[in-house]
């Protein structure tokens, strides 16, 4: 059974990279959502291994959405996905619960780095 | 039944039997045909399956369970594919992975993402083996095959870790978090420099400097930390504060200890009890006679029993070469290069606090030997002898060797020595100089053996065991790395010396020799004192001064006690020596364990406490140590 992945973010750019990272590395997409409030309703539907959560989106923030994803599921594995110095909303969502963060512009490897580190 | 008596027993038997497997598959992935090979591995898989299973460990018992059957099939076809070793090997880490968990406490990490890339793609699965009768009796069986076994109840250590941040890291104090969350993993997070609060609001953080109580090897530690994003190095220093001890149900590990020599234990000791009767007696009748002769039985008994403690703490070395065929496997396919590890000497024993010590060393070594010293193909060999009351740990390359002449350059051009010093630096302490902090040999630090520590550190805990590194090179010639190592800590030979008036040892591995020097023969240069050895000029301290005491003339002679100190060798002016002798060495608690220089203290005959001084420590961390000294060499041409 391969890693199961949901993949959030607003811009599709990103997520279309995203899931070719995951696709490459065996890893199965099943869902990917480009807003908050989407991305919580998919959560509950597919219950993926590993979310990778852009912070600022419309509708709901990454961060809100982090949140409430860690109320239904507390041991949900969410990485955070965040521009260059958003420092201050990362340690809010490092300390609402996500596992890790990654931080834009990032490479392949990285990326594989990181969900394979909190994946074990 | 109370499972959790055979816990610590089950830790380490399975680590064991995981090291037995690292080592079978590196074997195997030499001769793939080897059918032996393939039955040995299939049989450790075997016992952690129902070892596990018996514990309760579910999933620890799935993941060898699910090894076991994949070594089944190549039973059967007799071949192991290359194309299957690396995934053998992950499934190893991750019984590693699952018994840190289990060591540490943890809930068994998840191991649905290994299983579902199986080869044969299908899934195992052992919940139906059940729990009950037939499994203690396997557990009573794995015990039985050891009757020479006895378990003996071991401390958990105090680390201190640092953890470096690459400069760049963005959103570090988050990161920051992110890493105590990775060490509270691994045990009891004591306290850290920042700590949680201070990450929380967002201050800027490079490193992270926590104190760390586990009984992890210190290894699997450093493989966590360095896989999280934006870490560049991590340093393990070994805390004293252990002593102070606390939590020994989570913090204990188990050794094997023979019975025969607990019984002898017991005799020395009922021998000791009819001696004290006898003392007794002979005290009580003023029987002089009779009391020197048993003193000196006593004395003969406590030595044999000394003896006796020493042979249960020794522990063959291969507990940690074990390791190394695995680590030079992946080192060869990272770095391509074609490497053949010898390794000699397995057997010799060595006291289990200083092979926990040597293990990062020895490892570094290692890793250094196939980075830098093997260019495309090459042997390194581990051999280890003992020598006397020493243990000889060499690691020998056949590689391309080091070139002193480069190594006096970069000290020059570093400022670390002058141009005239580096000349009259022999050809054997310019090697010496890739041990002084920050000085690497390779023009760039790669992943290998940047990471961890690095030579200094090497030194640094050889030095702090009382041992003593030695680099054997020349270009073209291959290189040797060589660790004289006590067998054990505990007991030191040390010398004592009268300083301001009062006794101070230090221990005899520090010293290069004693000098009794005519004053007339020490030199002053600028604030400086010197006085010549054979060709080499040496720059006198006083003890009493870099201890803050009050000084004390020499007379005629001045008693100076030889040591080296970053590769040179320094004179320690001293009242005068009051000789050697053995020493039982006691950590010293808070607060004096805080005091530089301090590394212990011991008691003498007639009851007065004696303070070990670390001489090497004192004159760094007293800062009278500098190594430029202009105009010495003119003033006494």
């Amino acid at each position: 059974m391969a890693l199961r992945v949901m993949v959030v973010d607003d811009a599709l750019f990103m997520r279309n990279m995203l899931k070719d990272i995951f696709v490459n590395a065996g890893f199965e997409v099943v869902a990917e959502a480009d807003n908050g409030e989407m991305a919580l309703g998919l959560y509950q539907e597919t219950r993926p291994d590993l979310v990778t959560m852009d912070i600022v989106m419309p509708k709901k923030s990454g961060i809100e959405a982090l949140q409430e994803i860690m109320a239904s599921d507390p041991d949900a594995c969410v990485v955070m996905v965040s521009a260059l110095g958003q420092d201050s909303l990362v340690l809010e969502a490092v300390e609402a619960g996500a596992k890790d963060f990654i931080v834009k512009p990032f490479k392949q490897d990285n990326v594989l780095e990181i969900v394979r580190r909190i994946t074990g | 039944m109370d499972m959790s008596q055979y816990r610590g027993l089950f830790l380490s038997e399975t680590r064991e039997h995981i090291n037995n497997l690292n080592q079978l598959v590196v074997t195997l992935e030499q001769k793939p045909g080897n059918r032996e090979t393939i039955d040995a591995l299939f049989r450790e898989a075997h016992s952690i399956k129902g070892m596990a299973a018996t514990m309760g460990f579910d999933r620890t018992a799935q993941l060898s369970h699910h090894l076991e059957d994949l070594l089944d099939g190549f039973r059967d076809s007799g071949e192991v594919p290359s194309s299957t070793v690396d995934y053998l090997l992950a499934g190893i880490d991750l019984l590693d992975g699952l018994l840190d968990d289990l060591q540490s406490n943890q809930s068994e990490r998840s191991i649905d993402v290994f299983l579902a890339e199986t080869p044969h793609g299908k899934p195992t699965q052992i919940a139906e083996t059940p729990v009950d009768n037939q499994g203690e009796c396997s557990l009573a069986a794995a015990i039985e095959e050891e009757p020479e076994a006895s378990t003996v109840v071991v401390e958990a250590n105090v680390f201190q870790v640092l953890v470096d941040l690459a400069e760049d890291t963005p959103a570090a104090a988050a990161r920051g978090i992110l890493i105590l969350r990775e060490l509270e993993k691994s045990g009891v997070l004591m306290s850290s420099k920042p700590d949680l609060s201070t990450l929380r609001s967002g201050a800027p953080c490079q490193q992270i400097h926590a104190w760390l109580r586990t009984s992890l090897n210190w290894m699997h530690i450093e493989e966590a930390l360095l896989r999280i994003s934006g870490v560049v190095k991590v340093r393990f220093i070994d805390d004293r504060r252990k002593q102070e001890g606390g939590d020994r149900d989570e913090g204990t590990h188990t050794i094997r200890v023979r019975t025969d020599l607990l019984d002898q234990f017991v005799n020395l000791t009922g021998e000791l009890i009819t001696n004290r009767y006898l003392l007794n007696t002979a005290t009580t009748g003023r029987d002089w006679d009779q009391l020197t002769q048993t003193l000196s039985q006593t004395s003969r008994l406590i030595e044999d029993l000394y003896h006796h403690v020493l042979q249960a703490r020794l522990m063959p070395l291969e507990n940690i070469t074990g390791r190394l065929p695995r680590i030079v496997r992946d080192l060869s396919r990272k770095t391509g290069k074609k490497v053949t590890l010898h390794l000699t000497g397995g057997e010799v024993g060595i006291d289990r606090a200083i092979l926990e010590e040597v293990t990062a060393p020895l490892v570094h070594l290692v890793r250094n030997a196939v980075d830098h010293g093997i260019e495309k193909e090459g042997t390194v060999a581990v051999s280890a002898l003992r020598e006397k009351d020493l243990v000889l740990i060499e690691v020998a390359d056949n590689g391309k060797g080091m070139d002193p002449e480069p190594l006096r350059q970069k000290a020059v051009d570093r400022g670390l020595l002058t141009s005239l010093q580096a000349t009259a630096l022999s050809d054997r302490d310019a090697l010496m100089l890739v041990c002084q902090p920050g000085f690497s040999t390779a023009e760039e630090i790669t992943e290998i053996s940047g990471r961890g520590v690095g030579m200094d550190v090497v030194k640094a805990a050889v030095s702090k065991l009382g041992g003593t590194l030695e680099i054997i090179s020349s270009p073209g010639q291959g290189s040797r790395f060589q660790m004289r190592l006590p067998l054990s800590i505990a007991i030191i030979k040390i010398l004592l010396v009268s300083c301001a008036g009062q006794p101070l040892a230090m221990p005899i591995s520090r010293v290069q020799r004693t000098l009794d020097l005519p004053t007339s023969e020490i030199r002053n240069s600028g604030q400086k004192r010197v006085f010549r050895l054979g060709e080499e000029v040496v720059k006198l301290y006083s003890l009493a001064e870099a201890l803050g005491l009050p000084e004390v003339v020499a007379g005629e002679t001045t008693w100076v006690v030889l040591i080296e100190i970053q590769g040179r060798r320094v004179g320690l002016q001293v009242d005068r020596f009051l000789g050697q002798r053995e020493a039982f060495v006691k950590c010293l608690g808070f607060p004096l364990n805080l005091l530089t220089g301090l590394s212990g203290a011991t008691v003498e005959g007639n009851g007065q406490v004696v303070f070990i001084i670390d001489p090497q420590s004192l004159i760094e961390d007293g800062q009278l140590f500098t190594n430029d000294c202009p105009g010495e060499f003119d003033a006494l041409s």
